[in-house]
């Protein structure tokens, strides 16, 4: 890879998380009908769910990113 | 013999400024612009006819009107302003991309697009104080510091938009 030359890539940021932090930076300081509205685009879940033999098992929510795949 | 070189060079001067050479001829009047603007959650322009668009390029600032030559742009936080028939829009950008296409098409994409009016000084003020106090308290190129200096960033041009003086 070339060279990073943005602070956020240096410090191991990507872009998307980047975009993401700004986006998140401007919908923090907005004023409240249109923040509530805006707010609504941050939430976000997971689902998780196990194949087997090319078959999709079950979903089930996941409360954290740390606790899937053990 | 000096007359007619005299003659050949006046016909040479007159035929080469009929034909125009290393230029294109003009296009037809240009009907203005197309400008595609879209969010995730949101189309705000959809093939629209307008002016022209002033766009917060990450490199600079530029405006886009009729017959702009292609141009592909990352954009950086800043003021998006949409110029057209009815008066200027002016939307607050945390990022995105701009791109204009031949045939006076822009398509520009944005993780979320603000009205000013929609954003608060007094908030833009805290977190621009919040976020500078954390990423100098934080560890030099951790993620959370890089955080803190986007959010920094970020504050700082809304403060620009909105006529604040952060520093």
């Amino acid at each position: 890879m070339t060279t990073p030359t943005t602070f956020w890539r240096l410090a191991g940021v990507s872009y998307v998380q980047y975009v993401t932090k700004a986006s998140s930076t401007v919908r923090a300081a907005l004023k409240e009908p249109a923040k509530s509205k805006a707010m609504a685009q941050e939430a976000f879940g997971y689902n998780r769910s196990h194949w087997t033999g090319g078959e999709q098992g079950g979903k089930t929510k996941v409360d954290a990113l740390k606790s899937v795949g053990k | 013999m000096v007359l007619s070189n005299a003659l050949v060079a006046a016909r040479r001067t007159a035929t080469s400024a009929l034909r125009r050479h290393l230029s294109t001829p003009a296009p037809a009047a240009s009907t203005g612009m197309t400008l595609n603007f879209n969010l995730p959650q949101e189309t705000l322009y959809s093939g629209a006819a307008v002016d022209s668009v002033v766009v917060p390029g990450a490199m600079g600032e530029y405006e886009v009107t009729a017959d702009h030559v292609p141009i592909v742009a990352e954009l950086k936080a800043g003021t998006l302003t949409i110029k057209a028939e009815g008066g200027e829009e002016k939307y607050f950008v945390p990022g995105g991309f701009s791109l204009t296409h031949e045939g006076s098409t822009t398509d520009i994409v944005c993780p979320e697009a603000v009205k000013l009016d929609d954003l608060d000084p007094a908030a833009v003020t805290a977190n621009y104080e919040a976020a500078k106090a954390r990423a100098s308290s934080a560890e030099a190129g951790s993620p959370d510091a890089a955080e803190a200096l986007i959010e920094v960033e970020v504050n700082r041009a809304m403060g620009g938009a909105l006529g604040l003086s952060l520093a």
